[in-house]
């Protein structure tokens, strides 16, 4: 899973100097033809920074994303759900590591991505860093995080550089699993006992603000990225991306008797588009900087599982073995 | 530091590293590369799946089995050191230009029907 | 084959197997998302997924012969109902634990569900059959980690070994004898817990030797007894609290 609207930085909006301008002319007509770019293809510096960035969040925000779906694996209610959840953590690890496969390609690192998550250098979706207090929430975040981050990765599947859109495929096949079995208990406590739709609603009205920032500020307040979208490397606006997930979901959510946590969240009917108080957005560049409700656990805990698992990791190093970067 | 946290299993782990502590995980630690070849079934392709980290060949298909072969159907998976690929630059891609003229390697260049019509003086039978 | 006896016989046997499954798996699934590294969680949770699979295919197997459903046996009996051995009870641990745990205990499951699988109970060798392949990667699994340890590092060798020492003696505890072993010998169910633990023995102390593992002259093998007879380890009651905390929260509810 994963949620975007941050992963460009500001920029100057013109080529680096060291990009040859014939280079660079090249690469572009490629990318207008609609062919992929491969990881030892000439690339400009900054499409190669701003990619290892994207991936490697996304990649941060996988096995980020496992912690709090993982409070509730011993804890899951019945074979069903036990056999579910374990399924889709493990997933999220798998996508974490088709995502860090797919940014190593570019020249970081595995390990030096890592060391970037655990020093709190590089970011991972900020949803991740709110916590999974009853069942319901684990439903919530299968059904409506999940959703999300299909609309985000299923437009950015459509991308330029070649092994993420590989990995994004294989991650959305697997997704429509997640968001499929997030849905199915999400129902099941919907149209349970009085308790159990108590506790879906009261999770939806928590998650709300969260999943309302997952796609990132609007875009009449985020940085300019026109340049991000000629290369293909951001191919949707958040806010067109929060509109695509509205249409689909909020019908999804009503159709239950559900409701959502703002009196103003409605479909235009002329504009067709949807109409919605905007969130905090303070709040959200707070838990980005660090000052959530889990950021310190989720990073503690990934900082003990990389020093419990470092004996095993050294004792199989062949220092003979040469590291090359994989490729492809 | 000890957390209290949500998660039994993390409210278990007597000593979490503090918000000061540095973790630094070492390169070597990632070990190296395999890339994964998957063959779906007996006579078809095997086919450029992903790669995995791992210390040697043998655990590379231990992994390479559960990270790219635990839905459908799977026959064989190689694993390949990167290190070991050769390949061709992208820069040099243009070597696989093919000329417009080669058509002599295609089946469709060799038209022989016109002339075994008239070989046959184009009488009788269709 | 309508003697009671039989029937009660191979619930003794699906019971406690099914029991097995279900809390290893359990436990193996802690590690879940916080491995030590990202290939190697996808393989130990996949493997924690095949073993909670089997458990519920066992329950299902004990509900055609008239039990309760498998989600009623498995998250909504009492502690002393339980039928699994000690050595699944204990927790995960640091990784060199959870390696050699399951090691000792993935060995005995394959030659189990290879001696089920020519078993006169025919769903019971059915599944046995099934499991067959999922089974040897566990197996294939545990021997390269022990083998790849035993060659690695100082701390590796220095961790493993000590696992071995803490953990074999328990591992007895999955060969403890129900009360009818005789039957199942004798209608061909299953040729019991002593022929198991002799081909076990056979092959873990042939590996072990193979890699440089002394493994310790186990005198009293009932010091690990108990579990099949429903008395646990002091770990079981809260690991079964845990699982069951959420359906609790709503008796009767469906999730």
């Amino acid at each position: 899973m994963y949620g975007g609207g941050y992963t460009g930085e500001p920029e100057k909006n013109q080529p680096q100097a060291q990009d040859d301008p014939v280079l660079l002319a090249e690469f572009e007509a490629k990318i207008d033809r609609g062919e992929k770019i491969e990881p030892r293809d000439w690339m400009p510096a900054d499409y190669r920074k701003q990619l290892i960035r994207m991936i490697e969040q996304h990649a941060h925000s996988e096995i980020i994303g496992a912690l709090p779906e993982g409070t509730f694996i011993t804890r899951a209610p019945g074979f069903k759900r036990k056999m579910a959840l374990m399924a889709k953590v493990q997933d999220e690890i798998g996508h974490g590591q088709m995502l860090y496969s797919a940014a190593e390609t570019l020249g970081k690192t595995r390990e030096q991505m890592f060391n970037d998550l655990l020093s709190g250098k590089s970011k991972y979706s900020n949803v991740f860093n709110y916590p999974a207090i009853t069942w319901a929430d684990v439903t919530v975040i299968g059904f409506l995080i999940d959703a999300a981050a299909i609309v985000n990765q299923v437009i950015n599947s459509k991308g330029s550089y070649g092994p993420y859109c590989r990995a994004l495929e294989r991650i959305c096949y697997e997704e429509a699993f997640h968001l499929k079995q997030g849905h199915d208990a999400f129902v099941a406590l919907a149209a349970g006992s009085p308790m159990q739709r108590q506790m879906a609603q009261e999770s939806l009205n928590r998650w709300w603000e969260p999943i309302m920032h997952f796609f990132g500020p609007s875009d009449k307040m985020s940085v300019h990225s026109e340049r991000l979208m000629r290369w293909k490397v951001k191919l949707a606006s958040n806010d067109d991306m929060r509109q695509q997930f509205l249409n689909t979901y909020v019908p999804k959510i009503w159709e239950l008797g559900m409701t959502l946590p703002d009196p103003n969240l409605k479909k235009n009917a002329e504009t067709k588009q949807w109409e919605f108080t905007e969130p905090n957005w303070d709040t959200f560049f707070k838990v980005i900087n660090g000052d959530g409700p889990c950021n310190k656990e989720r990073l503690a805990v990934r900082k003990w599982a990389e020093e419990k698992g470092r004996w095993v990791r050294q004792a199989l190093i062949n220092p003979k073995e040469k590291y090359t970067l994989p490729y492809a | 530091m000890k957390i209290i946290s949500l998660d039994p299993r993390i409210s278990r782990i007597s000593e979490l590293p503090g918000q000061d502590e540095t973790v630094i995980v070492d390169h070597q630690e990632g070990w190296i590369t395999y890339e994964v070849f998957h063959q779906k079934k007996t006579g078809t392709q095997h086919t450029h799946v992903g790669i995995v980290h791992a210390p040697n060949a043998e655990m590379a298909i231990i992994f390479a089995k559960e990270s790219f072969a635990r839905r459908g159907a799977t026959s064989n998976i190689w694993v390949v050191k990167s290190e070991d690929v050769t390949a061709l630059d992208y820069t040099d891609s243009d070597i696989f230009d093919t000329t417009a003229e080669k058509t002599y390697r295609d089946a469709s260049f060799y038209k022989t029907r016109d002339k075994i019509d008239q070989l046959k003086g184009n009488e009788g039978h269709e | 084959m309508s003697n009671p006896e039989y029937y009660n016989a191979v619930k003794e046997l699906l019971y406690k197997m099914a029991d097995d499954e279900l809390i290893m798996g359990h436990r193996n699934s802690e590690w879940t998302g916080i491995g030590p590294v990202l290939e190697e969680d996808i393989a130990f949770g996949s493997m924690a997924q095949d073993k909670v699979g089997h458990a519920y295919n066992f329950y299902q197997l004990l509900h055609e012969m008239g039990e309760a459903d498998p989600d009623i046996i498995a998250f909504q009996r009492e502690e002393k109902k339980f039928k699994c051995c000690h050595l699944v009870e204990l927790p995960i641990g640091e990784y060199d634990f959870s390696l050699v745990r399951h090691f000792l205990f993935d060995h005995a499951e394959y030659l189990r569900f290879e001696m089920l699988s020519n078993s006169t109970f025919e769903p019971l060798a059915n599944l046995a059959k099934k499991y067959k392949g999922e089974i040897k990667y566990h197996v294939f699994h545990a021997n390269t980690w022990i083998k790849q340890l035993m060659n690695g590092s100082e701390e590796s060798k220095a961790r493993i070994q000590p696992s071995f020492n803490e953990l074999f003696a328990t591992a007895y505890s999955i060969f403890e004898p129900g009360p009818f072993e005789d039957t199942l010998a004798r209608e061909g169910v299953f040729a019991g817990e002593t022929v198991l633990q002799s081909k076990w023995e056979e092959t873990v102390s042939s590996i072990c030797s193979a890699n440089g593992i002394i493994l310790a002259q186990v005198n009293d093998k009932s010091l690990a007894y108990g579990g099949r007879k429903g008395y646990h380890t002091e770990y079981l009651s809260p690991l079964l609290n845990e699982m069951t905390e959420v359906l609790r929260s709503e008796p009767g509810a469906i999730w």
